[in-house]
């Protein structure tokens, strides 16, 4: 082994390179592959379509540099702010929903036994299914009249309410099965973060006559700060631009009833897939973008990126 | 394990971590760059055979419909040089998905497709629809009513060729009007009178009546035949927008009514309310709003469901019209060899030889329950057009056809919201016709294409 060693080293030597160069090197060329997929499959797209905003394009390789045209455009379409009012209202929704179901689902299951990991797996399940599946099955069960909840709705006296025929409803609609199909796994990171609190301090806290809730929020809240901080950021980026956002909608209401789940991205979809304008879709998707990285920067200098006081 | 690997790797023998890295490195290249380039040259050799994409797929609703297609491509294949093959794209991922939409943009759209009229001007405005006129005899030209190849052509060039023509108008379940003591004398023939029998049929598990209530170019295609029964039009010959009229109000009131009254659901069920099967079929409603094409649905998927048909009611003062939609086959212009696929458009369902007759006969009689585009068709298809429903279409429904207008996305969208917001919204319908109108104006002023129809 010595032998060997000494080796390396006079090989490394004969290439100019010392240890520690070749320990970075190494360690780059190993993330290398994975910065590579991104910046093929994220960066340059990003990077085009950011170009492409700039420009009219109409599905059949005419490119016309318009300037601020499509931006110019956006400021003036109803439907632009309407479908950004939705996806306020949606994400406004649904972060906090994901937030307190989240850890309360994980407050629930913390103990490890068997029944707790049968729950964790039960909670976890709706997460696994395709994104379709699960609109499809819900809209069967919202069906007006004779859909599973309809007859719910109906048998406690609510006749003649439609879950996703009616504008009033149809979000509230969408976020609940989209808070369904996500709170499992949000329950999987704060079931991370409880395990990192260490059990002295809860033992220290019940032996000074701390009750639960006051465990609850002298220990647990507060050292669960860089898992909220997580989540926070991550369900707010799932809301505005997550696959649920724009599956479950697209299966369940095709943004309907008049334009009431009409969020962002799928109006972002229909532009350039449904009417072919690649450009003014693309100068959305970068004002989704740059909107959804100030409110990260807002969030992390708000909790200081999820750092303790101490840090 | 760590000695070997050390050891391997400073010999320089077998596997070594750099030789791994440098060969990974290479193959991403290699994929990246090499092999979609391999691909997309093997794909544009001349040889090739052309692409045809649609949605009917092996396996889909309907058995005969697919047959009728691989046998079109099967007897082309035979006598042709120019092979073509077949290529199915589920409808969701067709005109209103990605695919389409993604391969015109890439520059590797097919060589042959299938739109509606719907769609025609946002290809057409592309430039990607070939001029099929020159492969078409002037006798197959004149077998083609003016009112089924007109929003198919422009500047008395045809870019595309019917396949059939869908009238819409509304299905009753014979089976719901029993049980409600009603029978076919009570077959409603005004707004008001459809309205007061969807009460009557309206029950805890069953809606009397449905339109279509989701967003999409088919709810703006089942709607406008209550705009024109009304004498409203959406633009004026000058190309102004005529959307703020009392027609336009009156339509919008009307579907509004039928929801505000209980009678209509404010959801489909299936494919959407031009699934007949799901809808009538299933017992979710007594009368549909649907076209030619449920009678093949639900004689083929629901078997025991009696249904019968009637003309679209008409409002006070108004004139019977119903809408005819359709798809037609259109050749992409900048394909690999445009000509061929024009020539095969022409050969399939434009020709005078009594092949590409009959093709069109058995496409409506067999494949689908559709009235034929052509006239020659229409006499050579006989009785299977004049018995039964079919025969209900052909001598009372499909004489009162209007074509399926053609508008650019800009202008289906200012409808679609116009319907969504009274249908479903609730919102006013004289203020939302004179909001849309004004967006339709705006839009109208800057437009610059082919003629909207």
């Amino acid at each position: 082994m010595t032998d060997q060693v000494a080796e390396m080293g006079y090989a490394a030597e004969r290439r100019g390179l010392s240890t520690k160069h070749r320990e970075w090197l190494a360690g780059y060329l190993f993330v290398l592959p994975d910065a590579l997929g991104l910046f093929v499959f994220l960066g340059v797209p990003m990077v085009l379509s950011l170009v492409i905003g700039f420009f009219e394009v109409d599905g059949f390789g005419s490119y016309r540099f318009v300037g601020l045209a499509n931006y110019a455009r956006m400021m003036k379409d109803p439907l632009f702010w309407s479908s950004a009012k939705v996806t306020a209202l949606y994400a406004i929704m649904l972060v906090p929903l994901l937030y307190v179901f989240g850890l309360g689902l994980a407050l629930l299951v913390q103990k490890t036994n068997r029944f707790n990991a049968v729950m964790r797996s039960m909670f976890f399940a709706p997460h696994i299914v395709s994104l379709v599946v699960v609109a499809l099955v819900w809209q069967l069960m919202a069906v007006d009249k004779i859909g599973v909840l309809s007859r719910a709705l109906s048998a406690l006296g609510l006749t003649g309410v439609s879950l996703l025929g009616n504008p009033s409803f149809a979000l509230v609609a969408v976020v609940a099965v989209s808070l369904w199909f996500l709170m499992g796994y949000y329950m999987l990171i704060f079931l991370g973060g409880l395990q990192d609190i260490p059990a002295q301090y809860y033992e220290a806290a019940e032996i000074d006559g701390a009750g639960p809730l006051q465990r609850f929020w002298h220990i647990t809240l507060p050292l669960l700060k860089p898992t909220s901080f997580f989540v926070l950021m991550v369900s707010m980026v799932a809301a505005v631009a997550g696959a649920q956002a724009f599956d479950i909608i697209y299966v369940m209401t095709k943004g309907g009833p008049a334009n009431a789940t009409s969020v962002l991205i799928l109006y972002i979809y229909q532009q350039a897939f449904g009417f072919g304008a690649f450009g003014y879709a693309a100068a959305m998707a970068s004002i989704l973008v740059i909107t959804l990285m100030l409110l990260t920067a807002v969030l992390f200098l708000l909790t200081r990126g999820g750092r303790f006081e101490h840090e | 394990m760590t000695d070997s690997f050390s050891k391997n790797a400073n010999q320089g023998a077998g596997l070594s971590r750099r030789k791994l890295l440098a060969g990974g490195a290479a193959l991403t290249a290699g994929g990246l760059t090499g092999f979609p380039f391999i691909n997309r040259m093997a794909l544009r050799a001349q040889d090739a055979p052309l692409q045809f994409w649609q949605f009917y797929a092996p396996g889909g609703q309907v058995a005969p419909q697919v047959e009728w297609f691989e046998k079109a491509i099967a007897d082309w294949n035979d006598g042709h040089e120019q092979k073509i093959e077949l290529v199915y794209v589920p409808n969701s991922e067709y005109i209103n998905g990605t695919k389409l939409a993604t391969s015109f943009a890439s520059g590797t759209g097919p060589d042959i497709f299938i739109i509606s009229p719907g769609d025609f001007l946002r290809y057409y405005n592309g430039g990607v629809l070939h001029d099929l006129t020159p492969f078409i005899d002037e006798a197959a030209r004149a077998d083609f009513p003016e009112s089924v190849i007109a929003n198919r052509m422009v500047d008395g060039k045809i870019y595309g060729i019917p396949m059939e023509v869908e009238p819409m108008a509304m299905y009753y379940s014979i089976k719901a009007f029993e049980e409600a003591g009603l029978n076919e004398n009570d077959v409603p023939k005004t707004w008001e009178e459809l309205l007061e029998v969807a009460q009557k049929l309206t029950t805890p598990e069953r809606y009397g009546v449905l339109f279509e209530t989701t967003p999409g170019y088919y709810q703006n295609f089942t709607w406008y035949p209550f705009l024109w029964q009304g004498g409203g039009e959406f633009q004026t010959v000058d190309g102004k927008s005529a959307f703020d009229s009392p027609a336009t109000v009156q339509a919008l009131k009307f579907w509004q009514d039928a929801i505000n009254s209980g009678a209509a659901p404010r959801q489909v069920l299936g494919n959407g309310a031009n699934d007949a099967t799901a809808n009538l079929g299933s017992g979710y409603c007594a009368m549909q709003n649907v076209g030619i094409w449920a009678i093949s649905q639900l004689t083929n998927n629901a078997p025991d469901v009696p249904f019968g048909v009637f003309r679209l009611p008409t409002p006070p003062n108004g004139k019977y019209v119903t809408v005819g939609g359709g798809w037609a086959f259109v050749a992409n212009a900048k394909g690999k060899n445009p000509d061929a696929a024009a020539e095969f458009c022409a050969w399939a369902l434009a020709s005078m030889e009594q092949d590409s007759i009959d093709r069109v006969v058995t496409w409506c009689t067999k494949a689908k329950s559709d009235m034929p585009p052509r006239n020659s068709a229409l006499q050579a298809g006989g009785d299977a057009f004049n018995q039964g429903i079919m025969g209900v279409f052909s001598k009372e429904i499909h004489p009162g056809t209007r074509a399926e207008p053609r508008v650019p996305p800009e202008v289906y969208k200012i409808i679609s919201d116009a319907i969504q917001q009274t249908q479903l919204g609730g919102a006013d319908p004289q203020a939302t016709a004179t909001a849309a109108s004004q967006q339709l104006d705006a839009f109208l002023a800057s437009y610059s294409g082919a003629p909207i129809l």
